[in-house]
């Protein structure tokens, strides 16, 4: 009876992954049809070429990383929509950090150590968003987007301070690093094995975070600290330690993501408008929600967000493409794509205890 | 969720953090937000001065004095060039002084008004409407569009501006509450969590913003034509180049009236608010949940388009890229008025001043003006965790008066 009962869950849950990649299908065939010639017979030069399959899976980076972070915070018990701001946190302190260190060290090293200055960085900030929320019982979506806004502020006040523009200056990317004997590979070495470090720990990142949630003890106390955090008070597990370090991850893991924008792409921060990291740590929300808080559902999901926003940046830099369509308006596909996903999927059944404030010891 | 009402990824959640603030009484609500206020000034000082360690020192040490101190200020080995007082004086300094430094903080305050009405109307039916950023941008697009077509169409004159300005702010009102009601319709029945799609529609109204400008009316400046001084806002008071008209102010003051009128005193005010705080006890008691939500979407969508035609028919004179971060300054409005409209109005003035402040800052200290965004969510987070704020009035003896039971909730008050 109980197993049939999971069984119609599961299947349901599995109806609406379907429903969601079908969103994508439909609104692949809607643009086909109302898109302007001049795209569609581009399109294959678009898509079938390494060039995007390689674009999509750095822009995949940011998405699935913070996504896998906010999933476990959110696991937890503390949904962190303030991701966006711990993004914008590691973009503009990699950039910042890797700038001042360039004089003193090597332009390398110093590249590392932004890298690493801005996990810190983004995981302060996460840190002191956990502190609010845990101790300080603040509720945690204004808390979140207060984190959010926060960064919005202070980025672009920073860079101003720094480079006396919103925009920083260029610092460099890395390297790209190249496996021996698999980059040989034709097409599929240099989409997966020729690329930047922060690609890899996306790579290591997905499976670890998969087999840590759902095969350790520690998995189990991120599940039960969302689901039913009594029980594990009653197992002598402090929830507050498992909330804290689920929050720290979900900093960590977006301090690499909000890095990868800046030292394995753009090379500098732009902090205009909605500064460069443009609405991703909200996507990476929608990543989770739609990759039914699953690592590798997220990453898959974050791979199909990526492939439009690869494909809206490739359509920009076809001249006869980007002539007959409007950059701006192709550039709205994805925060569209989004907001029909969430209206398939707002139905997630997320932790039961997620949002509350746990105080030790009650019933 | 037992009663069949979809549960939200966050939204429900939501009410707990609304009913602390509703439920606290009036005395404790002005308490936490001038406690938050004052705090958040402290850390923005500190914010700054830390900030000027790192910037290149350009000032004159003849002028620039901390605490008596010629900055750049020197200790560890460091130069600390910014000074965190004078950068508030500066602020609240040059926006109230001078007729000039009036009129911007009251432009910017009329615009305010209408942007924290916007998120505080939401706010209170339990909605996490970031979207009035983008209900702004498209108003602002409907007005800058609307309007130099209409002034080849009638007269120049006081007639002929009055039709130019209303026929814009109808527009403006109108896709402005349509662009507010698309994640209220989403909310209501997709239960598509409203944060995440008010902040792509953010995103989105923008990109067609643009594309409008640009490729629909082929104007090679991503901006609109510029309005005749008679098709804008005159000045009635304070005539200033600074382009603020007391008519503007004094229309968001009466939707301000007329709104906590509604809240307070409606069938339909008492059933947002019931929504926002006890969704389920409204469910029962005959609520129809989703029209309030879509409802109150709208309203929330056609004050964030009535943001946006005030500040082209009044400040800027046409649409373009950049329309100022009014609708996010509106959320740190609201959540400062504890979301109710007669907070509202003190709320928009002291955020009126610091952005008039900020065009001052432009001009002199090297202070970077976006320090104003940096304190916006530093009061965001303070004032989001009530509690630690209430025990630090406590610590420094501000107690507020003990009220009667049962007085506190849907009572109403403001």
């Amino acid at each position: 009876m109980i197993s049939a009962v999971a069984d119609t869950a599961r299947a349901l849950r599995d109806t609406r992954r379907l429903a969601g990649i079908a969103i994508f299908v439909v609104i692949g065939v809607v643009f086909l049809l109302v898109a302007p010639p001049e795209l569609v017979n581009n399109l294959d030069d678009m898509i079938f070429e390494v060039g995007f399959a390689t674009a999509t899976i750095q822009a995949t980076v940011p998405l699935a990383l913070a996504g896998i972070g906010g999933l476990y915070a959110e696991k937890s018990g503390v949904i962190n929509i303030g991701i966006e701001g711990l993004l914008i946190a590691g973009a503009f302190s990699s950039v910042t950090l890797t700038f001042f260190l360039s004089g003193p060290v090597d332009p390398r090293l110093a590249l590392w150590l932004g890298f690493v200055g801005a996990i810190l960085m983004s995981a302060l900030l996460a840190l002191l968003f956990a502190v609010i929320c845990i101790e300080w019982e603040a509720d945690q979506i204004i808390a979140g987007l207060a984190v959010w806004l926060l960064m919005l502020g202070a980025a672009p006040f920073g860079a101003r301070v720094v480079f006396g523009s919103k925009n920083t200056s260029g610092v460099g990317v890395f390297n790209k690093i190249a496996i021996p004997g698999l980059a040989d590979i034709p097409v599929l070495g240099e989409i997966f094995f020729d690329a930047y470090p922060t690609t890899y720990i996306m790579f290591l990142t997905v499976p670890v975070a998969w087999y840590v949630l759902n095969r350790t003890p520690y998995g189990t106390w991120v599940k039960a600290s969302g689901e039913h955090p009594e029980a594990l008070d009653t197992a002598g597990v402090s929830v507050r330690k498992v909330r804290y370090s689920a929050v720290l991850i979900s900093g960590v893991l977006s301090g690499i993501g909000g890095a990868s924008l800046t030292l394995a792409s753009a090379g500098r921060f732009v902090g205009s408008g909605q500064t460069m990291v443009n609405g991703r740590g909200f996507i990476a929300i929608v990543t989770y929600l739609m990759g039914n808080y699953n690592p590798v559902g997220t990453f898959l999901s974050g791979v199909l967000f990526a492939g439009m926003d690869a494909l809206q940046v490739r359509a920009q830099q076809i001249p006869e493409v980007s002539d007959a369509v409007p950059a701006d308006l192709v550039g709205i596909v994805p925060h569209i794509t989004v907001i029909l996903v969430l209206v398939f999927f707002g139905y997630t059944r997320i932790p039961a205890r997620a949002g509350e404030h746990y105080e030790p010891g009650e019933e | 969720m037992s009663d069949g009402r979809v549960p939200d990824a966050m939204g429900s959640r939501a009410y707990a953090w609304l009913q602390r603030l509703v439920g606290a009484s009036r005395a404790e609500r002005v308490i936490i937000s001038v406690v938050a206020l004052v705090v958040a000034i402290l850390i923005g000082m500190v914010f700054v001065f830390v900030s000027g360690a790192v910037a290149e020192c350009t000032n004159d040490p003849a002028v620039y004095r901390l605490f008596g101190f010629a900055l750049p200020l020197k200790f560890l080995g460091t130069e600390f060039c910014y000074d965190p007082i004078n950068v508030f004086y500066v602020l609240i300094e040059g926006s109230l002084t001078d007729v000039f430094g009036i009129a911007l903080t009251l432009q910017a305050t009329a615009i305010l008004l209408l942007t924290g009405l916007s998120v505080a109307i939401s706010f209170r039916a339990g909605l996490f409407n970031i979207g009035t950023q983008g209900q702004m941008v498209l108003g602002a697009l409907a007005a800058g569009v609307i309007g130099p077509r209409l002034v080849d169409m009638v007269e120049p004159g006081v007639l002929g501006g009055a039709i130019v300005l209303g026929v814009s702010m109808l527009a403006a009102a109108i896709v402005g509450g349509i662009w507010g009601a698309i994640p209220g319709v989403m909310k209501a029945y997709a239960d598509a969590n409203e944060v995440i799609t008010t902040i792509m529609l953010n995103i989105i109204a923008s990109g067609l913003a643009i594309t409008v400008v640009r490729d629909v009316l082929g104007q090679s400046k991503v901006q609109t034509e510029a309005l005749p001084q008679w098709a804008m806002f005159t000045s009635v008071v304070l005539p200033t180049n600074a382009k603020f008209s007391m008519l503007v102010l004094a229309g968001a003051v009466v939707l301000t009236v007329a709104l906590w009128y509604v809240l307070n005193y409606s069938a339909f005010g008492y059933n947002l608010r019931v929504s926002g705080i006890q969704p389920d006890a409204a469910e029962y008691s005959g609520v129809n949940a989703k029209r309030v939500i879509v409802a109150t979407m709208t309203i929330a969508g056609i004050l964030g388009g009535l943001a946006g035609a005030a500040f082209v028919l009044m400040a800027q004179g046409y649409w373009a890229d950049g329309v100022p971060a009014y609708g996010f300054d509106g959320i740190t409005v609201s959540v400062l008025a504890a979301n109710s409209p007669a907070g509202i109005i003190p709320a928009a003035l002291l955020f009126g001043t610091f952005r008039s402040g900020t065009i001052v800052l432009q001009l002199g200290a090297e202070v970077p003006p976006e320090i104003i965004d940096v304190l916006r969510g530093i009061i965001i987070l303070l004032v989001a965790m009530p509690e630690a704020i209430r025990q630090l009035a406590m610590r420094w003896g501000i107690e507020p008066p003990e009220e009667p039971a049962g007085q506190a909730g849907v009572t109403a008050d403001d």
